[in-house]
């Protein structure tokens, strides 16, 4: 009986209270043994020993990469709740090295002697199994709707989940009766008894109740893994079962590996010659014979809980996941699904994320999507994309976050290479001792990959023009997986084109950008009475088209009806000389009634530092229209005023280009649309009356920035890219991504007959 | 005006977030390295944005050498006393002394009832607080022979083994605000531990507090003084004077002056998030208080 677990080495080690410093030395000797884990034993009511919960959290500190768990908690003392919250946190504060060893709690009187209950065994195995429902409810984050459990011994009324731990913390269980195997047939992920105390037969007959009892409940028996705590004595002379040298110990351990499939030993040992001696002598031995006797039964990955089985998505096959994207990828079962599957504006279920921390990774995973290209495929980079296409529905999200890199190629011509999941308050931060700073958008927060590849509509364009307009090379990955260099020398072409229509044609793993000198900025914040909307729009336009480059400005207003209308427009003045900030910012001031002013000198990076770090947890999805827009005309400025006042708009946001933005010529990137002054957003409720409202004013506009834009109609494709452009653009889709597979930010190829025809996925 | 003479100790009170994960950590090796004397984290078990406190500090007390630790304050209905003492004194092992127990006897008890906690009343918590610390305090002492009895209303033990030891004498901080949390402080806790943004009317509302505590100190046959009284502060660092710890350093350290000079208040614990505040606290707000403290004292 073998169940394919790698072999896997641990060591037991007495949690000594008057000696604390030779446990911790122990707990990081076997780590520097090459000691896969190591674990301590739990009796809350045993004084000689300290409290294993906090040793753990003390070790996690004192440790680097091996893994940690009690061998077993007495689950009677620990509540289940806090227990499962406690886990999380070490989980997350260790690195995902965590496993939770639970057993029902012997001593019985000891127990109550310390306020516990004191249950007996029966109750005991009962209680045992109600907080192992807890604890798995707790952690599993991936559901997100609160946790209510009612048992005999436990309650637990609409709690919320979380914290999300680090990884799928494993429940190992120590057992010896049927009840408790039976328990872990149906719900643990390991066996963990310990020799000394089993019988002959114990093993076989263990693991067959368990295994009966996994197939009952619908799970692979391989699920579980099989753990034992081991102790012997090495001497110079053969002798009884485990006391004799290194090789009698193989010899005797190797049959517990090929014929009752234990995939984990854990040396119970406080003698530091012992411990090492097994490392050394033992454990690489027993692998070896392992792999010897049982060649190719190992699995490659362990086999996921049938309940986690159970939230994979249809048409994505898990198992042909590449070995090397191994501990990148999240499926809708994983605790930490719930942070990644929405972005800030819209709310996914992705059946399959994949986080390459290589560019090799990023050409695996599109290899892998490229297989499935009947599901969709998004690419995230910070997922705070208005349009929210950075994640779908039952596809592929390919999450660049780990490719975060920031670093100074050449001092003196300021070349800089960032990659595509760093932010952009990030970015800033980096280049700001440098005395640099890269126009980015107007929240720090968002990605540089989904930014960087559409344009780059930030406080610094009417100076220095968009971000993509400072790119000097990428390094990206195209369909075929191929890894290229496109700049204005190599691929030429495709340089062009990722400068605007980026998302058309793969994925960026690295952008070179020649960012400019920026000195601290001026940066006010003005709160106005804007009764007057028309009136206000056409006055702030005016006076933003007439200054100087130096000034950006971004107007914000969001309309609720019987309230006064509030404006908020945010200048950044390109100029650390007090006076030159007063000039641009003092045509402004006078608009309108203020409400409230602030005005600072600082570093762009300061302003930009507006984000936490955090996750996203957006629903539904978002509805906006867009357009880019010469002047704030007295007619735009009252069809605008109607559109507020109708209630169908709860965002509404122009942004100043103009200036550099329009030095460039149209058809040197494939953002084309450059003499408009003007960038309007407005985000609504809902989708058809946002659109018709919008659609009477398009009139006005002349083109579309696409990153704004979420109305699927045709036609704006069309006015996000002017017809040489978008020709220009299909013909080198042709080329460099002939099957479409990069088709969900947005379709170059909306009519390709050759696209397979989207299936229907399982929820 | 009530000074009791205690020496000024400067902590920091961080948010334990959960994401990221070092949020805490980080903040708190910022907070030893630049010289404050004390890291604490709030204690709310139900809330899953927050790492679990005791874990936290279990973790943070191994990352760092020197600065003491304290939960402020942790969660008495969701922690078992005799669990959480061994827990306190191991820590307290393992770190060479630099755990305090920081303890409150619950607030939120709609949210502790759902995690499966018992809802007591504010009276019955301050009793179910009291029968703790004492069988705290009495598994913590191993000079007395035989097990632990406590047979509370809220908690008992019965036979308990006493012990592991803690390394140094952990003082035992209660936050308390109603008068029979103060008379148990005054009774029982080697210090106060109130919040300033829930004092009524600000740091005047002390004066009264502390005559509470102090009465039943004396009552209880201790001096007022064996209660270290603290402060967990918060406030805004900017270049002009305009409130209360509103202002440029020299102002905080008058303000905070004058706290420990009228009510004695001797340990100021400021909740900050960011490594700028936790280094101009330990660096100019400190200093500058000890100095104002130390020459009025030698006036008196």
């Amino acid at each position: 009986m073998h169940y394919g677990h790698p072999l896997e080495f641990g060591t037991f080690i007495t949690p000594r209270s008057d000696s604390p410093e030779s446990v911790v030395a122990l707990a990081r000797r076997s780590e520097e043994l090459g000691y896969d884990l190591v674990t301590f034993q739990d009796h809350p009511y045993q004084p000689a020993h300290l409290d294993t919960w906090t040793l753990l959290s003390w070790v996690a500190g004192q440790t680097e990469r091996i893994r940690i768990a009690a061998n077993v908690h007495n689950i009677q003392l620990r509540d289940p709740t806090v227990l499962a919250r406690s886990a999380a946190s070490l989980d997350l504060l260790s690195g995902g090295r965590l496993s939770l060893g639970l057993g029902a709690g012997a001593y019985q009187m000891a127990v109550a002697a310390m306020g516990g209950r004191g249950l007996r065994a029966g109750q005991a195995v009962e209680a045992l199994e109600e907080a192992i429902d807890i604890i798995r409810g707790i952690l599993d984050t991936a559901d997100s709707a609160p946790l209510s459990f009612h048992g005999t011994y436990y309650r637990v009324s609409r709690v919320q989940r979380g914290p999300v731990p680090a990884h799928d913390i494993p429940i190992w269980i120590g057992a010896r009766q049927p009840r408790m195997l039976r328990l872990i047939g149906r719900k643990a992920d390991g066996w963990l008894p310990s020799l000394p105390f089993l019988q002959p037969g114990d093993l076989t007959a263990g693991n067959a109740i368990i295994d009966e009892a996994a197939r009952e409940a619908g799970r692979d028996p391989r699920e579980i893994r099989r753990l034992v705590n081991i102790a012997g004595r090495f001497a110079p002379e053969r002798g009884g079962f485990l006391e004799g040298p290194s090789v009698q110990w193989v010899e005797e351990l190797l049959p517990l590996v090929v014929e009752h499939g234990v995939g984990t030993f854990i040396l119970m040992s406080d003698d530091e010659r012992t411990i090492e001696q097994f490392a050394r002598e033992v454990a690489p031995a027993l692998r070896e014979a392992a792999e010897r006797e049982l060649a190719g039964a190992f699995l490659a990955r362990p086999i996921r809980r049938a309940s986690v089985r159970a939230r994979r998505r249809e048409g994505i096959d898990y198992d042909a996941i590449p070995e090397s994207l191994d501990g990148a990828v999240i499926e809708p079962g994983d605790p930490s699904y719930a942070r990644m599957r929405s972005t800030y504006f819209r709310g996914g279920s992705p059946g399959l994320v994949i986080q390459p921390g290589t560019t090799a990774e990023v050409a695996t995973a599109v290899a892998f999507a490229r297989a499935h290209r009947h599901v969709p495929l998004s690419i995230r980079s910070g997922g705070h994309g208005i349009r929210g296409r950075s994640t779908n529905d039952g596809g592929i999200v390919i999450n660049l976050s780990r490719l975060r890199a920031i670093e100074v190629l050449d001092r003196a011509t300021r070349r800089v290479r960032i990659e595509p999941g760093a932010r952009w308050m990030d970015v800033a931060a980096a280049l700001s001792p440098y005395g640099w700073a890269l126009t980015s958008g107007d929240y720090g927060g968002v990605g540089v990959g989904g930014l960087a590849t559409a344009g780059g509509i930030g406080f610094l364009g009417r100076k220095h023009g968009l971000t993509i307009d400072h790119l000097r090379a990428v390094e990206m990955v195209l369909a075929d997986g191929a890894v290229v260099r496109a700049s204005d020398d190599e691929n030429p072409d495709l340089f062009w084109a990722v400068r605007g229509a980026g998302a058309g044609f793969g994925i960026v793993t690295s952008f070179e950008f020649e960012v400019p000198e920026v000195s601290n900025v001026g940066w006010a914040q003005l709160l106005f009475d804007a009764s007057d909307i028309a009136g206000f729009l056409e006055r702030w336009g005016a006076i933003v088209e007439a200054s100087p480059r130096e000034l950006t400005s971004f107007l914000i207003t969001s309309p609720r009806r019987g309230q006064p209308t509030i404006a908020f427009v945010l200048a950044m003045v390109a100029s650390d000389n007090p006076e030159t900030i007063v000039r641009c910012l003092q045509p402004l001031v006078n608009i309108a009634p203020l409400y409230d002013q602030s005005a600072i000198i600082a570093p762009y990076a300061t302003v930009m530092a507006n984000a936490q770090s955090g996750d996203y947890y957006g629903r539904g999805e978002p509805i906006t229209r867009s357009g880019l827009i010469e002047h704030i005309t007295p007619e735009f400025a009252a069809d605008a005023e109607r559109l507020l006042r109708s209630g169908l708009i709860y965002f509404f946001q122009i942004r100043a280009v103009g200036g550099a933005v329009s030095d460039v010529p149209p058809d040197a990137t494939a953002y084309a649309n450059r003499s408009a002054n003007f960038s309007v957003l407005a985000l609504g409720a809902h989708r058809a009356r946002l659109d018709a409202a919008w659609d009477q004013i398009q009139y006005h506009f002349n083109g579309l920035y696409l990153a704004f834009e979420t109305d699927p109609r045709p036609e704006r494709l069309a006015e996000a890219f002017p017809p040489p452009t978008l020709e220009r653009l299909r013909r080198l889709k042709a080329r460099y991504d002939p099957e479409n597979l990069f088709r969900d930010s947005f379709d170059l190829n909306p009519e390709d007959a050759s696209r397979p025809a989207p299936v229907e996925t399982g929820s | 005006m009530t000074d009791y003479g205690h020496d000024l100790c400067f902590g920091a009170f961080i948010t334990p977030r959960a994401q990221p994960p070092h949020h805490a950590v980080e903040l708190s090796l910022v907070a030893e390295q630049v010289g404050l004397d004390l890291v604490t984290f709030q204690d709310h078990p139900y809330q899953p944005a927050f790492l679990d406190t005791w874990t936290l500090l279990s973790y943070v007390a191994s990352r760092t050498r020197s600065i003491r630790l304290a939960g402020n304050v942790l969660n008495l209905p969701l922690r078992q006393p005799a669990v959480l003492a061994r827990a306190v004194a191991s820590l307290d092992r393992l770190s060479g002394g630099r755990i305090e127990l920081g303890i409150g006897a619950g607030a939120f008890w709609d949210a502790i009832e759902a995690m499966g906690g018992r809802r007591l009343s504010a009276g019955q918590a301050v009793v179910a607080l009291e029968e703790a610390i004492t069988i705290i305090r009495e598994l913590w002492d191993t000079s007395q022979r035989g097990g632990v009895r406590v047979n509370g209303t809220y908690y008992q033990v019965s036979g308990a083994k006493r012990g592991p030891a803690p390394a140094h004498n952990v003082e035992i901080w209660i936050g308390a605000y109603k008068p029979r949390m103060l008379q148990l402080t005054g009774r029982l806790g080697d210090g106060w531990l109130p919040s300033l943004s829930y004092l009524p009317g600000g740091t005047a509302a002390l004066e009264e507090m502390n005559r509470i505590i102090d009465e039943a100190a004396v009552a209880a046959g201790r001096s007022p003084s064996a209660v270290r009284r603290m402060l967990n502060i918060n406030g805004q660092f900017s270049s002009v004077s305009q409130s209360f710890l509103v202002g440029p350093p020299e102002k905080w350290a008058e303000d905070l002056a004058d706290v420990t000079l009228r009510y004695g208040i001797s340990t100021f614990i400021l909740a900050a998030d960011d490594p700028y505040s936790l280094e101009l606290f330990a660096r100019e707000v400190a200093p500058a208080t000890r100095e104002i403290v130390a020459a009025e004292r030698a006036k008196a």
